[in-house]
């Protein structure tokens, strides 16, 4: 399909973008600063880092201000922003069980290796609209956090990095054991194109940069939609915790960690009962995304041992692949408002066209009205 | 029960990786500390940026627990400095977009991998750091454990 440009509305496209700057400053209340929006919507900016694929809190937290609060739009523009720069250092693989927790629960066993810790949550509470115009401190909620002051506490290396439930089910004989002896290069999908047939690993990466409501509504139609597998879900291990970065010291070649990143992991856990499946034995999806966003992770983990069962039977591969990538789908959405005259008015012509020769018209009045509608057109287009 | 028991606070760099312990600490001090340290640095000693600061990314790969396999979860936002101070080449790197103490770290990092005369200021704010750090761990923990559950099961 071809597309016509168009030319012209300069200034008008100029007034409506200083209309755009303007109103967004309007207003009696103080400007929003960048540490308020850090602080105070965090789940906001952890989404937009995750699907533009940088993360850097402060240029997302400028990108939503900028964006008033459209989070798709200020992933586009984190991710505009992150293609004018260029990649420092090479990376030092960290392994997922170096995650530090922050929240872990282990919605399969009750008592699992190291603690189940609810962490930051509204899980197990009603969710119920606060109206009134008190800013909370947080010392009124404090109740529950312990009567006496807190001393500091360390938690040990278990109870930080607790084993996780997949190394039970292996010990148990539970979970297939599909450990690769070799080690591939992970697939870069900033480098290299993305298509049905790629490493798993570019799977890996499509999901953690996707866009959140379009993983978990495939999810949900995989599951309970036409495509028919509904099976029973259990989540092995759900954690939110931080994650070191690491490079190479480039004097001595040595691992450095330079800080950390919050991230959100997940196990699924799948009941394999496929005829020509292990029946005896589970089988484990992962998702792991940026910042703290379960219900993605918790759609990744589903999806990626969703489409490992497939096995390509279906088109699921290339929805995943394909179709979750929120700057992709919401350009594409979005395009269809700009000018597309040209296009349709060939559309219509052909619908004109198939009418005449239906009905049969051959007569020289048709005919004319035919040929005077195009000189029209042309007039029209020429202009 | 998650072990509870007094901050244990860091035990100081492993000798056979001081650099890379300089180097993690350096990334992470508090920013005007470290221009400060850097600052008393330039007093005594030839300094040159070896190339201009650079922000840009790092790659954050992981390995994951099923497969064992490798994939790149995210970019990091990052600033590289290169300097040349005292003879020696200085390498800093740290998360954000933070030139001016990313030049810093690094002019910090050269001045100790030359044992000049600031080395154990230098050291001594990587202690400290260290230990911010793992009191601030120890806090975050501290808040966390009011929430570990045990849940019970409902038997007929």
């Amino acid at each position: 399909m071809g597309y016509a440009a168009a030319r012209g509305g300069l200034e008008a496209i100029l007034a409506a973008e200083d209309l755009v700057r303007r109103k967004r400053t309007e207003g009696s209340s103080a400007p929003l600063e960048v540490d308020q929006i850090t602080d105070r919507l965090r789940l906001s900016v952890d989404r937009v880092m995750g699907e533009a694929g940088l993360w850097a809190p402060e240029l997302a937290a400028r990108a939503l201000r900028q964006a008033e609060g459209d989070l798709v739009e200020a992933a586009h523009l984190l991710r505009a922003y992150r293609s004018t720069r260029r990649r420092l250092a090479r990376p030092v693989t960290v392994d997922a069980d170096e995650l530090e927790i922050l929240r872990r629960i282990v919605p399969a066993y009750r008592v699992p290796e190291g603690p189940q810790l609810l962490g930051r949550t509204l899980d197990y509470v009603g969710r119920l609209l606060d109206t009134s115009d008190r800013v909370s401190t947080g010392v009124e909620e404090a109740t529950h956090a312990g009567t006496e002051p807190q001393v500091l506490v360390f938690g040990g290396e278990t109870d930080r990095r607790p084993e996780r439930l997949l190394e039970q089910l292996r010990r148990n004989d539970l979970a297939l054991d599909r450990r690769r002896s070799d080690d591939p290069e992970p697939y870069d999908i900033n480098v290299h194109p993305v298509r049905p047939g790629v490493p798993r690993s570019a799977r890996l990466s499509v999901m953690a940069r996707a866009e959140t409501g379009a993983l978990v509504n495939l999810w949900y139609r995989n599951v309970l939609g036409p495509d028919g597998y509904i099976r029973e879900i259990t989540l092995g291990e759900v954690r939110h915790g931080w994650l070191p970065v690491r490079v190479e010291h480039p004097a001595t070649g040595q691992p450095v960690n330079l800080g950390r990143i919050r991230v959100t992991e997940t196990e699924a856990i799948e009941d394999l009962d496929g005829d020509d499946e292990a029946r005896d034995h589970f089988d484990v999806g992962y998702g792991m995304c940026v910042g703290h966003n379960e219900r993605k992770a918790i759609a990744m983990a589903n999806l990626d041992i969703a489409v490992h069962r497939d096995g390509g039977r279906s088109s699921l591969e290339q929805s995943v692949l394909m179709t979750t990538d929120g700057l992709e789908s919401s350009g594409f959405l979005e395009h269809l408002k700009l000018p597309h005259y040209v296009t349709f008015r060939s559309m219509v012509e052909r619908k004109m066209s198939l009418r005449a020769v239906a009905s049969g018209e051959r007569n020289d009045d048709r005919a004319a009205a035919i040929e005077d509608e195009e000189i029209r057109t042309e007039a029209v287009v020429g202009a | 029960m998650a072990e509870q028991t007094t901050v244990s606070l860091p035990k100081g760099p492993d000798p056979s990786r001081v650099r890379e312990w300089r180097s993690e600490l350096l990334a992470s001090a508090n920013a005007h500390a470290i221009i400060t340290v850097a600052q008393r640095c330039l007093e005594s000693g030839d300094t040159r940026l070896v190339s201009e600061p650079t922000v840009g990314m790092v790659p954050v790969s992981v390995r994951e627990p099923v497969v064992g396999e490798r994939f790149i979860l995210v970019d990091v936002l990052a600033t590289r400095s290169e300097v040349d101070h005292r003879g020696q080449r200085g390498w800093a790197m740290r998360l954000g977009d933070d030139k001016e103490a990313t030049v810093a770290a690094a002019i910090c990092d050269a001045e100790a991998a030359a044992n000049g005369p600031m080395t154990g200021e230098i050291d001594e704010l990587c202690a400290q750091t260290d230990r911010l750090l793992a009191e601030s761990s120890a806090a975050e923990w501290a808040e966390l454990l009011p929430t570990e559950v045990h849940f019970e099961e409902l038997v007929k």
